[in-house]
């Protein structure tokens, strides 16, 4: 000890400035770093691959499910008279695609970075990554991008080629929408996953995260609008949905693509997501730091 | 009389009756058990609590919104698929209080070796397995479930006699029975092959869809929910009793049948199952 308390007076004299420049990194080797967690994601879940064809039974069955429940619906409703059947402003085929849709995108931009990161805050694995010269939340972010190209290929693809036949998912209105509609999932894919590292920070300050992760799970589908349209409920549910990030998760994207929203609208709907991106990033990065900074880890 | 009624029963005990006795006493004695071992952890009970109740609400929320502009959903109402929907949680949650060790069995007792601890003690294997941990929510779910039925019979006009008393106490474990069939069967193939696929949560998110009225379905999937994967029988054929439907009611008697030959066809396969592991030897 007595020595490197020696070394580190000579290092802290100015004759030797070589020591005292701080550690950086380049910024390509920034970016190179960061890909590698994208590759490795992706290499990762391709292990996992098998599980994901069940998946795609999954997925069928959430959306043959609903199928029947809104024709049972609309066979229900009576219409205007001349006028279609309309529920939530929605006609049956739309509704299904709406149904379809949602689940389509919902199999790219899902993921369970809430319970990792609980999972490695509550083992105290956590305190690996504080020693490792990356951001955590960035690590993450990069990893999730690589899980879902994983997901996009694995995944998302074969069940648009089941569902969309099975189903006759309508095209949407116009061609230049499945480019936006796929803007607006990635967004939606920035904005879940940052909200889920919000979650999975609750560690840092809960014993037990079971019924939090629990809860985020029975109610995530529901405030997203996968599982029923913002435009069946009453107007006060519309008005805390729109105040909430989770509309930028499914009911925005999926509503672009049947064309329920069109120029100024459009932007402006692109526009709440990108604000929620940013702004659930920058908040998990304020949580992140302050929890880091109260954390004690056990000794392993 | 034994001084300890859990011994392994001496061979005058050992008839089928009183092997079935000696059985629930050893369950009882593993839940006892693991109650002393929970109760040390009371906020997770009631986080679980606020989870479910939560859980519960967006449902209802869910129902709420699809009735919003509909009188009835074909012909049904909704508080006839609400209580459907209560009806369903008390067989879900009898099921989840003990199968949480079905869904780690490939990986806790197949690939880890734990299963050769359970095959050196005189209990059935099976009662051991799920016996070994339980899952407390499913006794919220039973509770959430009784209480919005209790509700929707209410705003339905149906009087509480004691033939619905007993019908519950028959049709719910019945129907608990069924799911715990379906998922043994699933989890038996992990003694022939590693379940590599996850089989279970395709199967699994079939049961949300079972709540509802079986008429909204087309022919080909309420063959298949009545006599393939026997959904049918967990949730909607089993309430209509409550509900007196014409044509369903009736049907709804046949319940604990179809729960004790899906249940039965389970543990022969599971048995079969037993008798061909072998171990991995550490």
């Amino acid at each position: 000890m007595k020595d490197g308390g020696s070394t580190a007076a000579v290092a802290a004299t100015p004759a030797d400035p070589a020591r005292l420049v701080p550690w950086s990194r380049s910024v390509p080797a920034t970016l190179g770093l960061y890909f590698t967690f994208i590759r490795l994601a992706f290499l990762k879940f391709l292990a996992y691959r098998l599980r994901y064809y069940t998946g795609v039974v999954s997925y069928t069955v959430f959306v043959t499910g609903h199928y029947y429940i809104y024709r049972a619906l609309f066979a229900s409703t009576v219409a205007e008279p001349g006028q279609p059947v309309l529920i939530g402003g929605l006609t049956l085929p739309e509704m299904i695609t709406y149904v379809a849709v949602g689940w389509i995108g919902r199999s790219f931009y899902f993921n369970n970075i809430a319970r990792e990161l609980s999972r490695m805050i509550q083992e105290g694995e956590i305190a690996m990554n504080l020693i490792k010269p990356f951001h955590l939340q960035t690590v993450m972010m990069f990893e999730v991008v690589g899980e879902a190209a994983f997901r996009l290929l694995m995944f998302t693809l074969p069940i648009v080629i089941v569902i969309v036949p099975v189903f006759d998912v309508m095209a949407p209105p116009r061609p230049d929408l499945y480019g936006w509609t796929f803007l607006s999932f990635l967004l939606a894919l920035v904005i879940y996953s940052q909200w889920n590292f919000l979650i999975g920070c609750l560690a840092f300050y809960l014993k037990n995260i079971q019924g939090v992760l629990r809860a985020q799970m029975v109610s995530m589908d529901f405030l997203t609008g996968v599982i029923l349209p913002f435009s069946m409920f009453p107007g006060w549910f519309q008005t805390v949905t729109a105040w909430l990030p989770f509309q930028g998760i499914s009911y925005i994207p999926v509503t672009i693509y049947l064309g329920k929203r069109t120029g100024p609208d459009l932007y402006q709907a692109i526009g709440i997501q990108l604000a929620w991106a940013v702004g659930l990033f920058i908040a998990g990065r304020l949580l992140y730091r302050y929890s880091v900074s109260k954390v004690i880890v056990q000794g392993g | 009389m034994d001084a300890n009624p859990w011994r392994f029963p001496p061979a005058a005990r050992r008839g089928p009756w009183s092997r079935f006795t000696w059985q629930l006493g050893i369950y009882g004695a593993y839940f006892a058990q693991f109650v002393k071992s929970r109760l040390a952890y009371r906020v997770d009970f009631f986080i679980d609590t606020l989870a479910i109740s939560f859980s519960i609400l967006v449902q209802m929320a869910v129902l709420t919104a699809l009735f919003a502009k509909v009188k009835a959903l074909q012909g049904w109402s909704f508080e006839e698929v609400l209580f459907i929907y209560g009806f369903s949680l008390v067989p879900l949650g009898l099921f989840n209080l003990i199968s949480v060790n079905l869904y780690r069995f490939g990986d806790d007792y197949i690939v880890q070796g734990k299963l050769d601890r359970v095959l050196l003690r005189p209990v059935g294997t099976l009662t051991q397995v799920l016996c070994e941990s339980f899952n407390v929510s499913g006794l919220n779910e039973i509770v959430l479930g009784t209480a919005v039925m209790i509700y929707a019979g209410m705003e339905l006009g149906l009087t509480l006699g004691v033939d619905d008393v007993l019908g519950l106490a028959v049709l719910g474990p019945a129907a608990a029975l069924i799911y715990t069939g379906v998922f043994l069967a699933i989890t038996s193939v992990t003694f022939w092959a590693e379940d590599r696929m996850g089989l279970a949560p395709p199967v699994y998110n079939v049961i949300r869809f079972s709540r509802y009225p079986m008429t909204i379905y087309s022919l080909p999937v309420r063959i298949f929910l009545t006599f393939v994967l026997p959904f049918a029988w967990v949730a909607f054929y089993p309430a209509t009793w409550f509900l007196g439907s014409p044509g369903f009611k009736h049907l709804a008697l046949l319940t604990p049948g179809v729960g004790l030959i899906v249940f039965g066809g389970a543990v022969a396969i599971w048995k079969k199952g037993i008798r061909r592991y072998a171990s991995t030897g550490s």
